[in-house]
Parts: structure tokens; sequence; C-alpha cells
């Protein structure tokens, strides 16, 4: 009678702990990284009764959670993955929405620029286009700097991104190597403490998420978190923590980093994988660079160009031209890490030569390495002076006592250009729009020489000293008179034009033509700024529309819509990863929940079941008192 | 496949925002009437509207140039039309007053009136556009390139031509310089002239003259002699370099030949009279009119007056076909400019129309198929509401 109580009641209080897992598992429904937990009944051990083994009950034997270590670390890794894509594409998207504002964009002030460049050359003596001039040049300028600030907003963003996510990372390192302790310590105690493992494995899926991490799962059930490249951040109960450190390279960037022993930090940018943390990292180097490199490029190369032309002008004073825009200086950064006395400069020789991007010069103990960042070419060589797209860098201080193996320089020919962009000519009469020289056929002239196509190519020797006069003389075959000697002309043969260029000056280029006649005469004038002279602003305007950046590629324009394309494209791209890795995400979750997830309609079939199985034990309660009873009332008289 | 309670409302929840974003993205296309809102949508197509956009700006502003360019040109054809008419009307009170019927006081009547005409031609040659500027001055558009002082006409502008950009490589003249129009026009017939002796006393007026192309540049003077008084006219033609190149008695209008040159003199000259035969120099119309002007006024009154009024008068009616001649020329180059302008802005306002097309075609957001999209959006957003609703109604909790 006393075992089949016992049974009853083994079984009562057993299904009782079933009952409560089951009303667990409902009441953590919507507990993000739940694992469902399963009551496992096993029989109690059996009597010998009698030769006869007896039954003697039911027990709990574990309380355990469904869950499959595969499918979370997948899990895991796609978390970061997910992480990765959704910061890139959140930064890229803002940057594209900036992009899209076409109203605000560069392209309608460049273009009401070059308007205004045309207008006046259509009347150059008209002061108000002069003005209208120079007040869309500022407006190109204010919008060079807006845009400019906005890139460099998205440096600072890209930083703070860092910085929160370093401190998130942080804090749950700390709070990971304290559930290691509580999970060891816990099952020492013997059971598994399901849900401090289910906490633990929520806090690795956030970390996961803000950068990707390796995990190794210890015997006595802790886990070690790595990230990077085997950088520890979890030993059992120890956790490293993350430094965030300037990059000696580039000003005001931000980089993550580790403290060695010894005071040390290294920098592990570049060891990162995936998680928001790397994202935002890459967004800087793949997005945002290229973008404020080709925004520089486009600045330096309308300042000098435009500079260049303008100089090889006249203003309505007879001056020449100045520049119109302000000059802008390029930079030479050496790394704060630097031991050698190595100094690196660059010069830059050609404007249509340059790339959009940044050189990094590393030496290597016998050579200088040369990177281009936009693209990662490398240019090698002992040096001391190096030529490439468009620049010519040299190195001074080189070999004694000489730069040490590891120094590096980063150089920025376009860096930063666009903020620097400027509007420097304050007076509308200083616009250069005439040429510097007037040619001039003499009335006396008998024959029909001409003059054509007259252009100056340098400022060299300019403003001329006074008018070069060429007097056509047969005899000596051709035109004295010239400052570089006779321009040999043969009327017979040439009279449909032949091109000459007066070196030295202004390289003045020009075609004569016709038949001259001796004594006929052909004067170049210093020009005195007439105020109908449109030449140079002919010249200017013209440039719109030629393809001067780049190598010939790229117009102004282009230059501009290629940038904007470039974010496009790469916006895109972060777009279709981050739905690739949404859907990827999604399978995983549901892979991890197909195992690990609640679902209550199999909890309420759970409840009827362990409802019966309760309602029967209560029964055997019934049963086992009525036969004590029957016994009683048999024993009583 | 188990699948969790949680999973299931993600699911549904997951679906509803997926269209409902869909359906805002379209609401916005829809209200914006485009089609690319930001750069990601179609980075080549945004790329293309930038670089549309600045050829169709571009464009424009070649068309607007093309206006200026207009305006200034029509202005200076005008002028030129003013110049010709001028210079025909003194061509027709020359023909009137080189007949020997005028008096000296008709012929000073002409004078005045061809010195009118002058003023009027100076005039023209300093037409102002409307914002003041010199049309004739080259680049020096704010001083007046023509003056007269003591008589004579000097330019005080430059021999400059402004141009202006109406298409992507065409670049029209809008101006000429003063020199050229006015200025730089050859005497005579354009190669020789023949310039009368004013000591002349006989009555030798030179008809005609022409060149062959094996013409010797050469000053040559052409004298006549006499040796008595029945002595028969002979003549000598001898140039400044050549020396001597043609002799042989006088017929009054037959043909005198020397090195390509022919021309014919009538009338009877006395001993020592003399013409210059000279290569062609540039005099200037306004010199021309002058040098009209002083022979009408000269006084009349010997024999050989007359034949020297003749003479000037004939010289200065050659003068005056060369500059018609230029005239003409400076005319026909603004119209053939004007033709230009018009086959360009023909090209330009294709152009734009092309590139506007293309623009709509990048940029525009096709409407029947947006409207589609948002009602089919709007179809599936209701549908995934109501599943989400009839799968959270169902649950095994509502039977126990």
């Amino acid at each position: 009678m006393a075992g089949l109580l016992g049974i009853a009641t083994s079984g009562l209080s057993s299904i009782q702990q079933a009952l409560s897992t089951a009303g667990h598992n409902i009441a953590n429904v919507n507990t993000e990284g739940y694992s469902r937990q399963i009551a496992e009944f096993q029989t109690l051990p059996s009597q010998r009764m009698g030769g006869q083994y007896i039954g003697s009950g039911v027990e709990v034997g574990d309380i355990r959670r469904a869950y499959d270590s595969f499918v979370v670390d997948e899990l895991r890794t796609r978390t970061s993955k997910l992480g990765f894509a959704a910061s890139f594409e959140s930064l890229s998207a803002s940057l594209d929405k900036l992009a899209g504002d076409g109203d605000n964009g560069l392209s309608p002030a460049l273009q009401g620029f070059f308007d205004a460049v045309q207008d006046v050359a259509s009347d150059p003596g008209s002061l108000s286009a002069r003005q209208i001039l120079l007040a869309d040049a500022q407006v190109l300028t204010d919008r060079f700097s807006q845009l400019s600030n906005s890139l460099s907003g998205f440096e600072r963003e890209t930083n703070s991104k860092i910085r929160s996510a370093v401190s998130e990372i942080n804090g749950m390192v700390v709070n990971i190597a304290k559930l290691n302790s509580d999970i060891t310590l816990a099952l020492g105690n013997g059971g598994q403490p399901n849900d401090l493992l289910d906490q633990r494995d929520r806090l690795l899926a956030e970390l996961s998420s803000k950068v990707g991490i390796s995990t190794l799962k210890q015997s006595d059930g802790s886990i070690n978190v790595f990230a990077g490249k085997g950088q520890s951040l979890v030993i059992g109960g120890e956790s490293s923590q993350l430094v965030v450190t300037d990059n000696p390279l580039y000003p005001g960037r931000l980089e993550v980093g580790v403290t060695r022993a010894g005071g040390q930090v290294s920098i592990i940018s570049d060891q990162l994988k995936d998680g928001a943390l790397k994202g935002a990292i890459d967004f800087r180097t793949r997005v945002l660079d290229p973008a404020i490199s080709e925004l520089g490029r486009l600045a330096l190369g309308i300042t000098e160009l435009f500079n260049a032309q303008h100089r090889l002008g006249v203003d309505l004073n007879g001056q020449l031209g100045g520049d119109f825009f302000s000059p802008i200086s390029s930079v030479t950064i050496p790394s704060g890490s630097n031991i050698g006395t190595a100094a690196v400069s660059f010069t830059i020789d050609d404007v249509t030569q340059l790339e959009a991007s940044d050189y990094r010069m590393l030496y290597n103990g016998s050579a200088w390495e040369i990177t281009r960042t936009s693209d990662g070419s490398i240019t090698s060589g002992a040096g001391p002076t190096f030529t490439l797209d468009g620049i010519s860098i040299s190195v001074a201080g080189a070999p004694v006592p000489g730069p040490s193996a590891g120094d590096n320089f980063l150089l920025r020919p376009v860096y930063g250009a666009a903020e620097q962009f400027g509007l420097k000519l304050s007076s509308a009469v200083q616009f250069a729009a005439g040429t510097p020289v007037l040619s001039d056929l003499a009335f006396t002239n008998s024959g029909s020489a001409d003059i054509n196509e007259l252009r100056v190519n340098s400022t060299t020797g300019l403003p001329l000293a006074g008018p070069i006069t060429l007097t056509y003389d047969s005899s000596a075959g051709g035109y004295t008179g010239g400052p570089t000697g006779t321009l040999a002309f043969n009327p017979a043969t040439e009279s449909g034009g032949k091109s000459f260029t007066l070196t030295g000056f202004g390289d003045l280029s020009f075609t004569l033509s016709g038949i001259p006649r001796d004594g006929d005469v052909i004067t170049l004038e210093p020009g005195t700024g007439a105020p109908g002279d449109n030449r140079n602003a002919l010249l200017l305007g013209a440039m719109q529309s030629e393809r001067l950046l780049g190598g010939g590629s790229a117009t102004f324009g282009e230059s501009y819509s290629g940038m904007i394309g470039g974010i496009g494209v790469a916006t895109r791209q972060a777009r279709a990863n981050l739905q690739a890795e949404s859907s990827l995400m999604d399978n995983a979750i549901a892979t991890r929940d197909s195992i690990s997830g609640v679902n209550l309609e199999q909890e309420a079939a759970e409840l009827v079941r362990l409802q019966q199985a309760y309602q029967a034990a209560a029964q055997l309660v019934a049963i086992t008192d009525t036969l004590f009873q029957t016994l009683l009332g048999a024993t009583r008289r | 496949m188990t699948i969790s309670s949680a999973q299931i409302f993600r699911q549904g929840i997951g679906s509803i925002l997926e269209h409902q974003e869909g359906l805002a993205r379209t609401q916005l296309q829809i209200s914006s009437g485009k089609r690319i809102l930001n750069p990601s949508d179609d980075p080549s197509g945004a790329v293309k509207t930038l670089d549309i956009q600045e050829q169709i700006s571009t464009a424009n502003q070649h068309l607007r140039n093309d206006q200026f360019a207009r305006t200034e040109l029509y202005l200076a054809e005008g002028a030129m039309t003013g110049a010709q008419n001028v210079l025909q009307r003194v061509r027709e009170l020359m023909i009137q007053a080189n007949n020997d019927t005028q008096s000296e006081s008709t012929r000073g009547g002409i004078a005045t009136e061809v010195r009118a005409r002058l003023d009027e031609l100076v005039a023209l040659a300093n037409t102002r556009n409307a914002s003041g500027d010199y049309l004739f001055a080259g680049y020096s558009l704010d001083s007046q390139p023509f003056s007269i002082s003591a008589g004579s006409v000097t330019y005080n502008g430059d021999q400059g031509q402004r141009r202006i950009q109406v298409g992507p490589s065409s670049f029209i003249p809008i101006s000429d310089p003063g020199v050229d129009v006015f200025q730089r026009i050859k005497t005579g017939n354009g190669v020789i002239a023949v310039d009368n002796n004013p000591a002349n006393i006989g009555s030798g007026i030179v008809n005609s003259y022409s060149q062959k192309t094996n013409f010797v540049s050469d000053t040559y003077t052409l004298t006549f002699s006499k040796a008595g008084p029945s002595a028969p006219i002979t003549y000598q033609v001898a140039g400044a370099v050549a020396g001597p190149v043609a002799s042989g008695n006088y017929v009054s209008g037959e043909t005198i030949t020397f090195n390509g040159v022919s021309m014919v003199v009538e009338g009877v000259p006395a001993d020592t009279d003399a013409f210059t035969i000279n290569p062609s120099v540039n005099q200037d119309v306004f010199a021309t009119l002058n040098n009209i002007i002083k022979a009408l006024e000269s006084p009349s009154t010997a024999a050989a007056d007359n034949s020297r009024l003749h003479n000037e008068m004939n010289e200065g009616l050659n003068n005056l076909d060369r500059a018609l001649d230029n005239f003409l020329r400076v005319r026909s180059n603004i119209g053939s400019r004007l033709n230009n302008l018009d086959s360009q802005s023909d090209v330009n306002e294709n152009f734009l129309l092309r590139m506007k097309e293309a623009m709509s075609e990048v940029q525009d957001l096709d409407f029947a198929e947006a409207i589609s999209n948002l009602k089919a959006q709007s179809v599936a957003l209701e549908a995934a509401q109501k599943v989400f609703i009839e799968v959270q109604g169902l649950s095994l909790f509502d039977f126990l």
C-alpha cells in the first residue's frame, strides 16, 4: 500500500515539475534567446519483492534545453554578417540621400558658374555680368564647402559609431565573463543552468552583431571568445577590453586597438571581420574616402586649371589675370610612430593626371613602397624621387641617418581640397576676360598677309615688353623682327597657313597665312584690357565641356556625377548585401526556432497530456485510499 | 518542422512591414514624379541624369548666346545696309556731277550733299548697341572708333574680332573691326590705280585700265610729249624700278599696253602731261569721299580743270566701287553668320529636345506602372494584415 502511494505521489510531483516546465515555456514565449525546456521523465529504481522487480514510480531525471550548438553557431555568424551589412548600409544610405539631393548638389552650382563665364564672354565689358560671375563663383565655393562639411560629418559619425560600438563590446565581454563563472559554478553543483546558458548565448549573439567573433567551448562549461585574428575578448571568467585610438597617419580618424603588455596600443581595425564595427570602418575606406578624394580632385582640378587659364588673360585694367580661386595646398603626413629622420614631400605637376586617391609610402628597410590607396597598386623603388599619377615625390634626409624600416607617410594630393576651395578674386574688374596680346595688320600692307589663331600659352615673358613687329622680307625668306629670329614663310607654298610659336614670349602661338608683299607688317601688341576682348573668357568657358580630369577621361561635371554614381553603386551593393543577409538571418532564426523555439500549441497539447496524467495519478491516490479503507473495514470488528 | 510562436508572429509582422515600405516608396515616387529618388535606386541612371542635366543647361546657354549674337549681327547688318545706301547715293551724285553741263556752283551743291553723306557714314561707323558698346571698335567697345579731326577720320579701335560660343565647338564672330569694314579698302580696281598728275594741262582723260596676271608690280609713269606745235604726241612709260617699258605715238582712244597693263587714254594730252600707275594701296572710305568732295569743290575755270575733274571723278568712282564691294563682303559675311546661327540653333533645339526625351526616359516615372504597383502593393498589404489576424487568432488554448 505504501508502495502504491509512493508511486502515486512520485507521479504527482514529477508531473507537477513537467507542468511547471511547460508553464515556464509558455511564460517565456516572447523571451529573446530563450530555449524551450523539456522535462525528461525516468523511472525510479524498482524494488525486488518476492522474486519480482516491482516499479516504484517516476522522477524528473533532467530538465534540458532544446538546443543545437551548431545551429546557434551558425546563427551567430549570420548575426555578425547582418550587423556588418546593416551598419554599412545605413551609413551608405545616409550618404546616398545626401548625394541624391540634386538641388543642393554641386551640379547646379557648377553649371551656374560656367553659364556666368559664358555670359561674361558674350558681354565682356559689362560689369553686372562680371558681378554675377563672382556671385556664382561664391555659390560654387559655398556648395563645395557644404558638401565637404557633410562628408566630414560622415567621418565624425563613423568615429562616434566606432566609439559606441567599442564601449558596448567592452560592456558585453565583462558580462559574458561573469556568466562564464556563474555557469561553471552552477555546473559544479549539478544540473543544467539552462537560463544562464540562454543568457550567455543571447549576449554572444549581441556581441557578434557588433563584431565578428569565434568561440571555443571549455570542459568546465565556460566559453572563450576571440575577435579578429585571435584577439581574446573573454577567457573563462576574465575579459579584456578594446580601446579606441587615433590613427597615427590619418588625423581625426579613430581606430580600434588593444592594449598590449607594457601599455602599448596596437591597432587591430584591419584584422576585424564582420559586425557593425567593421561595417563602419569599411564604409569609411570603401565609400567615404573615394567620395572625399573625388570631390577633392574636382576642387583641385577646377582651381588649378581655371587659375592657369585665368593667369593667361588680361583684366579690364590691363593687368595679367591672377588667381581666380584660392590656391589649394596638399599635405604629407608622417606617421606619429616614425623613428627615422626622412622627410617626404611632393608637388603636383599635372592636375589632369591626378587620381582620386591618397598614397601611403612605406620604407621596408631597403626600398620605398608607394601604395595608391584607391586600388592598392604598389610602386616601389629606392628613390629619392618618384613620379606617378601627375605628382612628383621626393624624399629628403635619406640615406644618412635615413628612414628606418617601417616608417611611413601619407600623401594626400586631393583629399581635403574641397574644403579649401575658395574664391580669391575680389573685384569684378579683375576677371581676365581678354588675352594680353593683340595682333594688328598694318594699314599700309599691300599684300594679303593675315594672322589667325593667336593664343597665349604661358605667362613667361608676359606682359610683352613692347610690340613685336614682324616685317615681311622676301630676301630673308620670311618675317623679320621677331624676338626669336626670322619666321620662315614661303608665300608660294604656305599661303594656306603656317603655325609658329614664340617661345619665351608668352609662348605665343599663331598661324600666318596669305601672300605678303615686302614691307608688309604684322604687329603683336601688348593687350591693354579692352572691354570687348572676350578671348580668354571663351577659353575659360569652354573648359566646362573639355575632358580635363583623370587623364582626359572626365569633364568637371562628369567627375562629380562619377562620384555620385560611385556612392549610388556602393549603396546599392550594400542594400543587396543587406537583403541577402537579412533573409539568411531569417533562415537561421527559423532553423534555431524550429529546434529551440516555443510553440504555444505544442505547450497546450503538453498541458492536456500532463493534466490527464496528473488526474490519473490523483485517481491512484484515491484508489489507494479505497483499498486502505476496505482493509480497515475488514479488520475493525 | 516546428515553428515557434514568436516566429509566426515575426513572419506576419515582417511581411506587413515589408509591404508598407514598398507602398511608401511607390507613394514617394508618385508624389515626386521621379523614378530615381536616390542614386542607389539606379546608379547609372543617376549619373546619366546629372550628365544630361549638364548637357541641357549648356545647350540652353548656347541658345542664350545665340540670341545675343543675333542682336549684335542684326545691328551690324542694319549699319552696313545704311552704309551701302550712303555710297549708292554718293555714286549717283558723282555721276550727276561728272556731267559737263554742271557748273561750279551746282557741283558745289552736290559737294555739300556728299559732305552730309560723309557725316552720315561716320555716324553709321560709330553705331552703338543697346548697352552703349560700339559695334565697329574691335575689342575697344567703349571708345568711339572713328573720330573726325581736320577733315580726316582716324580709327581709335583695335583689330579684334569678338566671337561667341553657340555650339559645343562652334564659335561665331559677332563683330568686325571698323578698320576692316571702312578702312582697309584697296584703291583703283583693286590691283592697280591710276593717278592724275595735278599739273596736267591737257584734256587727256583715262577712260579705262586693267591688268592681266602677268602684271609686273611697279610704279609706272605715263608721260606725253609733243616736240613742236605740229609734231605728233608721243608717249613713254617708265617704271620706277623697271625703267622704260613702252613708248609710241599717242592716238586718242587707242590701248596702251606695258608689263601686263592695258589702258586707254582719250582727249588731247599736253606736252609733259603725265599719269602714274601704281599698285593699289589701302585707302579708307572716308578719305575717298573727302577726295571726291575736294574734287567737286575745286575751281573749274580752265579747260584743264574739267579734264582733271573727270579723271578724279573716274578714280573716285573706282574707289567708291571698291568700298561698296567691301561693304557687300562684310554684309554677306554677316548674312552667312546669321545662317550659321540659324542652323546652329536648329541643332541646339533638336539636341535639347533629344536630351529632354532622354532625361525623361531615365528619370521620369511611368505613372501607369507606378499606380498599378501601388494597387498591387496595397492589396498585398491588406492580405498580409488579414493573414496575420487569422493566424494569430488560431490557438489551442481557445478550446481548453
